[in-house]
């Protein structure tokens, strides 16, 4: 069975087109990752899967069941992109207050989600307005993760976190998955995305560019090389396996390599080079990828 | 008392009879603390910010947001809402007229039937649930808590006004069944013992079809 299956999923704001005709599905015991830039759809197609925004066409079914039943949110931990925390109340006091929405069902992870997240009981004791965006955050994530919820849907979940947190998320993400759980995740850092996920969908200008394995996507992806040459630049990097362009100026050559980077890397290391820049990819050049365009 | 009011020009006495003191009487100085403009703005102001906190507030806020995605239905957190504030504004009629008696304890005056203060403190209640209703319906269209708590503010404010020049000047008495406070008379409830039944059914109907309406459309609308 499906944890989420979006059929033409479509949202219009006015004449402004947020979604149109998007498709895909999550299965039981996925990491999936939502992949697109800012102003994407991503945030509104969690929004709609949470029935707080109405679809204009198309249809959203979790476990099978409608999307808009409240009891369906039961089995669901939702943690949205910007959220505000009632600032007069303490961390332990918004935890139990938000526990209180599911009585019947216990809060089994929140001990181990304050520990692998750090949340000191100083903190816990504070009222939240004291508390910075990253400990805020922190909250949010236990506040969606208490209950052992069978979907996780997390907007940008590790921001204002520090590398070392983002660390333990990731860890706690891939427990869940060990428990049978899913996890639907939105992002526009590919990095993060490729870290944790199975599958990925990438969506931009509202509209569904890929839904693809991690391991395809990193297949397809055309990535930039920069080297700067101590000497004369070898001639035969275009003629390179894997390497589809190249531009020369000087002793700065780019190259845009897609799949196996080991070729590439084993010609350049038989001359002396100056400067090796090997950028982590950016959601443009997904893009580019996708529209058959490369820089 | 009554030689010095035949006295005065007669606006002056239609306001002091009418809108102020009733007539100089006991009860229909006990009737103007029911009708002080800071008796009425602590009203109308703790029915403005409830409702305006109720759902502009809380998108405002971003909170919305958070307690929407708990398994909780959009009408149970509209009619919590709604019957906490309702609450609320029945308590501070209830405040009202604990005021009321107490003041008679302390300065000796005569007892007031019960009846008496039963209804004007439920036409209070129903004056300030009127003004909660409206902004609550601004509220459910309304993305920020100031703006909407602005427009009722406004509203109140003008319908004040509208009442009492109405009342003093007869070519704008035509407006007056159109202000919400024209349904709201402590001063006859308490010279008079009469509470309008035409004031209960407009108050009552502005009530049910705001909040019936705000009702409706929150269930509707998309959140932010």
């Amino acid at each position: 069975m499906y944890s989420v299956s979006i059929k033409n999923l479509t949202k219009h704001y006015g004449k402004i087109r947020a979604l149109h005709d998007v498709s895909f599905t999550v299965d039981e015991g996925e990491i999936f990752g939502y992949l697109g830039p800012n102003g994407a759809g991503k945030t509104t197609t969690l929004r709609i899967i949470m029935g707080l925004v109405y679809a204009s066409h198309g249809s959203v079914q979790i476990f099978g069941n409608d999307h808009q039943s409240s009891a369906i949110r039961n089995d669901i931990g939702y943690l949205p992109g910007e959220f505000h925390l009632y600032g007069n109340m303490t961390g332990q006091g918004l935890i139990e207050y938000f526990q209180q929405f599911r009585l019947q069902k216990p809060p089994v992870l929140r001990e181990q989600l304050l520990n692998a997240l750090d949340i000191q009981p100083s903190d816990l004791k504070r009222k939240v307005k004291f508390l910075s965006h990253g400990t805020k955050q922190k909250l949010g994530l236990v506040i969606a993760m208490q209950h052992d919820p069978k979907l996780l849907l997390l907007d940008e979940p590790t921001t204002g976190l520090d590398p070392l947190v983002q660390k333990s998320f990731r860890e706690i993400v891939l427990d869940r998955i060990n428990n049978r759980r899913t996890v639907f995740f939105s992002s526009h850092v590919l990095s993060e995305v490729e870290a944790v996920c199975s599958r990925v969908a990438i969506l931009r200008a509202g509209e569904l560019v890929a839904v693809e394995s991690i391991e395809n996507l990193r297949n397809k992806m055309v990535r930039r090389l920069q080297v700067r040459f101590h000497g004369s630049v070898p001639g035969n990097l275009a003629s390179v396996p894997g390497v589809t362009r190249s531009q020369i100026m000087g002793k700065e050559v780019t190259l845009w390599i897609r799949g196996d980077v080991n070729p590439i890397l084993r010609t350049i290391a038989q001359t002396e080079v100056e400067s090796f820049i090997f950028p982590e990819p950016e959601l443009e050049d997904i893009f580019l990828t996708y529209y058959n365009r490369e820089g | 008392m009554n030689g010095a009011l035949q006295n005065i020009p007669p606006f002056m006495r239609a306001l002091i009879e009418q809108q102020f003191f009733g007539g100089l009487t006991q009860k229909g100085l006990l009737g103007f603390g029911w009708n002080h403009p800071i008796a009425l703005a602590i009203g109308t102001a703790v029915a403005l910010v409830f409702a305006s906190r109720a759902v502009a507030g809380e998108i405002e806020s971003g909170a919305m947001e958070l307690i929407l995605s708990q398994p909780i239905t959009r009408l149970n957190y509209f009619t919590g809402h709604v019957l906490f504030a309702l609450t609320s504004i029945a308590l501070m009629s209830l405040i009202g007229v604990c005021g009321t008696l107490i003041g008679i304890q302390v300065y000796s005056l005569a007892p007031l039937e019960g009846a008496i203060l039963f209804k004007v403190a439920f036409n209070f209640f129903l004056l300030h649930s009127t003004w909660y209703g409206i902004t609550l319906l601004f509220s459910v269209f309304g993305r920020e808590a100031g703006h909407v708590a602005f427009i009722g503010f406004l509203l109140a404010l003008v319908s004040y006004f509208v009442q009492v020049i109405a009342q003093l000047w007869t070519k704008a008495a035509f407006l007056l069944p159109y202000t919400v406070h024209t349904y709201y008379s402590p001063q006859k409830i308490f010279v008079n013992g009469e509470l309008k039944p035409i004031s209960v059914i407009v108050l009552l109907g502005l009530i049910v079809v705001s909040i019936g309406i705000a009702g409706w459309r929150f269930r509707k609308r998309d959140i932010p």
